[in-house]
């Protein structure tokens, strides 16, 4: 399944073009916009740990981001393509079907992600890095956590066909805002940060990695940092199980209902 | 026979200017209907722009340290842009509205190609005894009416949440502005709709061009903070100069562009110019396509 994926990309070269320039344009935006706000005069190095904040929260977008897109989305593809239902009948382990569809666009996020880290430190003239091996790890584990909500997310494609493409772009903007992916948590207005940003495991995904980097303590747990780390690897092991169970029970529904052909 | 009926159509009979309108309008019809029966798509497209300009509110009150010293900052940048202003809640929800106007405009156009190519109803529309041009009219004006029912909620409720107040510029002007900007729309969206045809591959070029759109567009700050190259780039796209236009209508502030009858000038222009060479492009290109791998392939 990956080498049709990696197979079906490579026929579509511009794809891959327009999300690397992607990147850099968010990047840009994002870079400019903070420029727009800093007080005049302010050189780009006063910038790097703020700009750290948001190039490493832009990362964990990025993964999710492709995540949900990915999966949901290629879905939905093979629905409006009418391959869904014979993909069922086909010999294939679920499983693998929905984790194939992500080897592909992960490898390519990484490449990107490194590209992107690497401008902005041109830009602002060295960002902090700190405790790479344990970022990484951090990394790894949330990304374990995302495929989960991409697991979901599939399901959900499965039930709201069109409606889906909204929903994840919905669902982007969503935890770009509530789970801080581009500015401190402090920002956010206290009841925002105590009900909502407090209550996602992306959050703390988000706050674990970029604090590491960063070498600072965390936001959203600052007193205990082993319990934010223990809250991230719960969420990268029990997310992918929990969500592969949700897109069961959605994929049950539509096959019960005889709606999984249609779109 | 079907190749000859392709080639000479049907008889010499030609539609009238009312089966034209009809075509446009069953098409027009035809996308509300079918939109109608995705409730929850047109309620998150009307939200999304909030997200949008509450994005780089956060960012900013983060950069500045707190609310005020944001709105200072942002006064001293964009005066030094050429537009001082401290509203910067209100700069950020009219951007990320127009822009939402800009992008649901060409996605509609992009998907609306493509899933026609993936469900292979691409052709036999191409082998129907109707004009192009009616057909693409009645989706863009479908486009439209989406997309500015969208604008209007998220300028609505967006106010509401960000405590601003958009009526205390000149609204009329800013919705001339805006009418008189989408011609332009038009015109763009016939250009990326012969880029999907092209390309095929929609949903990267779309994504591309959700970040790419308001990056030219300024919708987080004035262009002119881009060095020289970028921002005649970026001034020479239509819509940026739709959102300076409203911008400078809704928040009191000078246009990028120069005085009030210069933009009307230019706006008249790219009212004129852009659906013109729009849809030349589009017939361009699927002469192209006809003419090698054919309308069907995707």
């Amino acid at each position: 399944m990956s080498k049709k994926v990696i197979v079906e990309y490579s026929r579509y070269p511009v794809a891959f073009i327009a999300l690397f320039v992607q990147v850099f344009v968010i990047i840009l935006l994002f870079m400019m916009s903070s420029f727009a706000f800093s007080d005049p005069g302010t050189s780009g190095q006063q910038l790097s740990v703020f700009a750290g904040m948001m190039t490493y929260g832009f990362v964990t977008s990025m993964f999710l981001g492709f995540t949900l897109w990915e999966i949901g989305f290629s879905l939905r593809e093979e629905q409006v393509r009418g391959t869904l239902e014979s993909l069922y009948l086909s010999p294939t382990n679920k499983f693998s079907n929905l984790t194939s569809r992500t080897f592909a666009i992960l490898l390519w996020t990484t490449v990107m992600c490194a590209a992107a880290v690497g401008l902005v430190n041109g830009l602002v003239g060295g960002l902090p890095v700190q405790n790479v091996l344990f970022g990484l790890f951090v990394l790894l584990l949330s990304i374990s956590g995302f495929l989960g909500l991409g697991f979901l997310f599939a399901g959900v494609t499965i039930k709201l066909k069109e409606t889906a493409q909204l929903l994840v772009n919905g669902l982007q903007f969503f935890f770009f805002i509530f789970s801080a992916q581009f500015f401190p948590f402090s920002v956010l207005p206290e009841p925002v940060r105590d009900y909502v940003s407090r209550w996602l495991p992306v959050s703390y995904a988000v706050d674990l990695f970029r604090t590491t980097l960063l070498g600072i303590p965390p936001e959203l747990m600052p007193t205990n940092p082993t319990g934010e780390f223990l809250i991230v690897l719960a969420f990268a092991i029990l997310s992918p199980i929990l969500g592969y169970i949700g897109y069961l029970a959605f994929e049950r529904q539509a096959r019960r209902a005889g709606t999984l052909g249609e779109y | 026979m079907a190749a000859e009926t392709v080639a000479k159509g049907f008889g010499l009979g030609r539609p009238g200017l009312r089966a034209s309108l009809d075509v446009a309008w069953t098409v027009f019809v035809a996308r509300l209907r079918i939109i109608t029966r995705y409730k929850g798509a047109i309620l998150l497209e009307s939200f999304l722009p909030i997200f949008f300009a509450a994005m780089p509110i956060l960012l900013g009150i983060a950069v500045a340290g707190s609310e005020e010293n944001a709105a200072n900052n942002f006064f001293q940048n964009t005066q030094a842009a050429g537009q001082g202003t401290s509203e910067y809640r209100l700069y950020m929800l009219l951007g990320s509205s127009t822009f939402m106007v800009v992008s649901l405009m060409l996605w509609l156009i992009g998907y609306w190609i493509r899933r026609e190519q993936e469900t292979g109803t691409l052709e036999s529309l191409y082998l129907a005894p109707a004009k192009r041009l009616h057909v693409l009219v009645g989706v863009t004006s479908y486009s439209l009416v989406r997309s500015l029912a969208a604008f209007v909620v998220a300028m609505f409720v967006g106010s509401l949440l960000f405590g601003v107040n958009p009526l205390s510029g000149n609204l009329l002007a800013a919705i001339g502005y805006l009418m008189l900007g989408v011609p332009a729309l038009w015109g763009l969206s016939f250009f990326f709709g012969a880029l999907i045809l092209r390309v095929k591959e929609a949903n990267s070029v779309i994504q591309l061009i959700q970040w790419v759109v308001p990056f030219f567009m300024g919708v987080y700050f004035p262009v002119t903070m881009f060095p020289p190259l970028v921002r005649i780039t970026a001034m020479a796209f239509p819509p940026t100069l739709m959102n300076d236009a409203m911008r400078s209508a809704l928040l009191n502030i000078t246009s990028l562009y120069g005085p009030g009858y210069i933009v009307l000038g230019l706006m008249f222009m790219a009212a004129w110019i852009t659906p013109l060479l729009g849809y030349e492009f589009f017939g361009m290109m699927e002469r192209r396509i006809k003419r090698n791998e054919g309308v069907g392939q995707y």
